[in-house]
C-alpha cells in the first residue's frame, strides 16, 4: 500500500517536472535570444543557449532606434503608464463595483450584476466596431484616455471581487457601523484589506491586458508617439521588406515585454495563492 | 440612565404578510440584563438588530432614553454589539480591533490609548494586544469583542448569541464573565440565545419569543415556576417538563379528579378552585408537571401513578427515568442515581401537584385564577 503510493509520488512528481521544465522553456529561451550576436540568432540549426552572450541587441535597441522620430523609450514610457494606469483603474472600478452588488441591496441589482456576467461571453473583436465609435465621439483618440477608458470595465474583476466579497461576513461590516464608520472607511479599512489576494489577482489580470494590448494602439492611435511597446515590437518583426534587419532588437524587445509580467506574478503570487485570513469568523 | 422602550414593534419583510416579529411590547429598565430566548427563527435576532438599527423598522417605535431611535443610524445609537462569530476585523492587529471604534469617534490619541488599555484589563487581554485575531483561540477572540464593545462605554449593550461558538465547558466560564462585566459596568444588556440554561442563568428578565410573539416577559423564576402556556413550559427546562393528556371528572362526592385512560389523580383545593373558574369541569385538559416533581418516595400519597420503565439517562447527580403511563410521549422523573430499574418493571411514582400546571387543551395557555 504505502510503497505503491510512494511509486505513485514519484511518478506524479515526474511529470510534473517535466511539464514545468517544458513550460520554462520559451522563458529561457527568450533570455538566451536576446544576448546572441546576430551571426548566433540565424544560425541553423537554432540553438538554444547562447554561445558568446553580448549586450549588442540592447545597444541595437536603444542606440539605433533613439536616432528615429519616436525612440523606442516613448513607446516604453507610454506603456509603463498606461499599465500602471490601468492596473490601479480596473482594481479600484471594479472593487467599487463589486462592493455595492455584494453587500448592499437595491434595485435592478441582479439585473446589473446578470449583464456583467453576460459581458464575459464577448470576445473584444465583437465589440471593437462599437468602441471605436464611442473613443472616437468622445474625442479621445490619442490619448491616453483612448488607451485606457476601453480597458476600463473589466466584468472578469467585477466578477472575481464580488465572488470574493461575498464571503467577507455582514457581521464585519455592521461591527463597522456600530463602531462608527461610513462607508467609505468601512470599505477601505475593512473591506479592501479582507480582499487583497482577489485585488493582486485583479491586477495581475489587469497588467497583462494592457501591456500585451496591441489593440488599443492600432485602432485609437494615429501618432506614432501615443503608440505602445508592443505595438512597437510588433512592427520590428511584421511589415519588413527583409526579416534579418532588427531580430536582434526583436529579440530584446522581447524579453523586455516579459520580464515586467514576470515580475509583477512573482511579487503578487504569494498574495494571491495565500488563502483568505479568516481569522475572527469560523 | 438607558432604558429601552419598544411599542407596537413589527417587522415584515418585502410584501410578505408574515411578520417576523410582530406587535414586540417591553420595557427595559435602566441596568437590567434581559435575555431574549426562543427557538431559532422566533424573531429574537430580528428585534435585536432593529434595537441596534442594523434593521428597518416596519411599524412601531424604539426609544432608548426616550429619544425616538427609529431613524436613527446604529453609529448615532451609542450602543455595542457583539456578534455570534465576533465579527473581529482580521486584518487589524487586537489593539486595533478595540481602538477601531475610539478612532472612527476621532478621540485623541492618549484617550484611546488609556481606554484600549483599561478595557483590556478588565478582560484580561493584554498579553495578545499586537497579535492579529487569527491567532487567538476562541475565548480569546469571544474576550476581544467584548472588548471592542465595552471601550466605548455605550448606553447599551447588545448581544446575539455570543457564547454559541464557544465550547461547552468555555461557555460555562464566559457565562459567568458577562454576568461580572454587566455587574461592574452598571450598562443595559439584551442579549439573545437559543440556550434556554443562558437565559435562566444570566436574565433578570427573559423574554422568551415564538414566531415573532412574545409568548412571556418574567424574571427566571417565575418563566420557570409559573409559565404562561404550554409553549414557554415545554421551551424552559431540561429535561422538559412532562405533559399528560387527561380529563376533568366531578366525582360523586363533588370532588374534582385529573383522568387519564390509565390513572385518575385527585386535584387539590386551590387547583380544584382554579378549574372551577376556568369552567374546565369535565373538558379535556393538560396537565405539566416538571421531572422533579416526580418522585419515586412519599408511597402514602393520594397522587401516585405507576408507569413502566423503559429508559433511563443518567447525569451523575440525577437520573432520568423514562416511563410509560400510556401517554404519547413517556413521563420523565428526576431521581436519585442510586436507583435501579429492570426493563418493563413496573415504578410507582408520586406526583407532587401542588408544583403541576393546568394547561388549556386549545390554546395551551396556563390556567389561573
Amino acid at each position: 500500500m504505502r510503497s505503491s503510493n510512494l511509486v505513485a509520488r514519484i511518478s506524479f512528481n515526474t511529470f510534473m517536472l517535466a511539464l514545468s521544465v517544458f513550460m520554462i522553456l520559451p522563458i529561457i529561451y527568450i533570455f538566451n535570444h536576446a544576448f546572441k550576436p546576430y551571426h548566433e540568432l540565424f544560425v541553423y540549426p537554432p540553438t538554444f543557449f547562447v554561445k558568446e552572450p553580448n549586450v549588442q541587441n540592447f545597444v541595437e535597441l536603444f542606440w539605433v532606434t533613439a536616432n528615429s522620430i519616436v525612440p523606442v523609450t516613448r513607446y516604453l514610457f507610454n506603456s509603463v503608464v498606461i499599465s500602471g494606469l490601468s492596473v490601479l483603474g480596473v482594481t479600484i472600478v471594479s472593487a467599487l463595483c463589486a462592493y455595492p452588488l455584494s453587500k448592499h441591496p437595491f434595485p435592478g441589482k441582479k439585473f446589473i450584476f446578470s449583464t456583467i456576467i453576460l459581458m464575459l461571453m464577448f470576445t473584444p473583436e465583437i465589440v471593437q466596431i462599437p468602441r471605436y465609435l464611442v473613443v472616437s465621439e468622445l474625442g479621445i483618440m490619442n490619448t491616453y484616455w483612448g488607451h485606457l477608458l476601453p480597458i476600463l470595465a473589466s466584468p472578469v474583476a467585477v466578477f472575481l471581487l464580488k465572488q470574493f466579497i461575498d464571503q467577507i461576513p455582514d457581521s464585519l461590516i455592521e461591527a463597522s457601523k456600530i463602531d462608527g464608520a461610513n462607508e467609505v472607511v468601512t470599505f477601505v479599512r475593512i473591506v479592501i484589506p479582507m480582499c487583497m489576494p482577489a485585488i493582486a489577482t485583479v491586477a495581475i489580470l489587469a497588467f497583462q491586458n494592457s501591456w500585451g494590448n496591441i489593440e488599443t494602439s492600432t485602432l485609437f492611435m494615429q501618432d506614432d508617439e501615443m503608440k505602445n511597446f508592443p505595438y512597437f515590437l510588433s512592427t520590428l518583426t511584421n511589415n519588413l521588406a527583409n526579416n534579418v534587419a532588427r531580430q536582434g532588437a526583436a529579440a530584446v524587445a522581447a524579453l523586455i515585454m516579459l520580464i515586467p509580467n514576470l515580475i509583477f506574478f512573482i511579487i503578487l503570487q504569494s498574495k494571491v495563492i495565500s488563502t483568505m485570513a479568516h481569522s475572527g469568523i469560523k | 440612565m438607558a432604558g429601552v422602550r419598544i411599542q407596537h414593534l413589527y417587522k415584515r419583510y418585502g410584501k410578505e404578510k408574515q411578520a417576523v416579529v410582530s406587535d414586540f411590547e417591553l420595557e427595559i429598565k435602566d441596568k437590567e440584563f434581559i435575555v431574549f430566548v426562543g427557538p431559532s427563527g422566533c424573531g429574537k435576532s430580528t428585534t435585536l438588530r432593529m434595537i441596534a438599527g442594523l434593521e428597518e423598522v416596519t411599524e412601531g417605535e424604539i426609544f432608548i432614553d426616550d429619544q425616538l431611535v427609529n431613524k436613527l443610524p446604529p453609529k448615532d445609537r451609542d450602543i455595542s454589539m457583539v456578534f455570534q462569530n465576533y465579527a473581529l476585523y482580521p486584518n487589524l492587529s487586537v489593539y486595533e480591533n478595540i481602538a477601531f471604534g475610539l478612532r472612527m469617534r476621532k478621540l485623541p490619541k492618549h484617550e484611546i490609548d488609556l481606554a484600549v488599555k483599561q478595557a483590556s484589563r478588565v478582560l484580561e487581554i493584554e498579553p495578545y494586544l499586537h497579535r492579529k485575531p487569527k491567532d487567538l483561540s476562541g475565548g480569546q477572540r469571544q474576550r476581544v469583542a467584548l472588548g471592542r464593545a465595552i471601550v466605548r462605554n455605550p448606553k447599551l449593550f447588545l448581544m446575539d448569541e455570543p457564547l454559541s461558538n464557544l465550547d461547552a465547558k468555555l461557555r460555562v466560564t464566559m457565562r459567568m464573565e458577562i454576568t461580572k462585566l454587566h455587574k461592574k459596568l452598571g450598562t443595559t444588556f439584551i442579549y439573545v440565545t437559543h440556550d434556554q440554561i443562558e437565559a435562566m442563568t444570566m436574565a433578570d428578565r427573559i423574554v422568551v419569543m415564538k414566531g415573532g410573539i412574545i409568548q412571556q416577559c418574567d424574571t427566571p423564576e417565575r418563566v420557570y415556576s409559573k409559565p404562561a402556556n404550554m409553549f414557554v413550559a415545554g421551551f424552559i427546562g431540561s429535561p422538559p417538563i412532562n405533559f399528560i393528556q387527561g380529563r376533568i371528572v366531578e366525582t360523586p362526592i363533588g370532588r374534582l379528579e385529573f383522568q387519564t385512560n390509565r390513572f385518575q389523580l385527585k386535584v387539590n383545593e386551590a387547583e380544584e378552585y382554579i378549574l372551577r373558574s376556568n369552567n374546565q369541569v369535565n373538558k379535556s385538559i393538560i396537565l405539566g408537571i416538571r421531572p422533579e416533581n416526580v418522585k419515586l418516595e412519599g408511597l402514602f400519597s393520594e397522587t401516585i401513578i405507576t408507569g413502566i420503565y423503559r429508559d433511563n439517562e443518567l447525569m451523575g447527580a440525577d437520573r432520568f427515568l423514562y416511563l410509560d403511563i400510556g401517554q404519547e410521549k413517556p413521563l420523565i422523573a428526576r431521581v436519585d442515581p442510586d436507583n435501579r430499574f429492570n426493563e418493563n418493571e413496573k415504578v410507582k411514582v408520586e406526583l407532587d401537584l401542588s408544583k403541576a400546571h393546568f394547561f388549556h387543551q386549545e390554546t395551551g395557555v396556563r390556567l389561573t385564577e
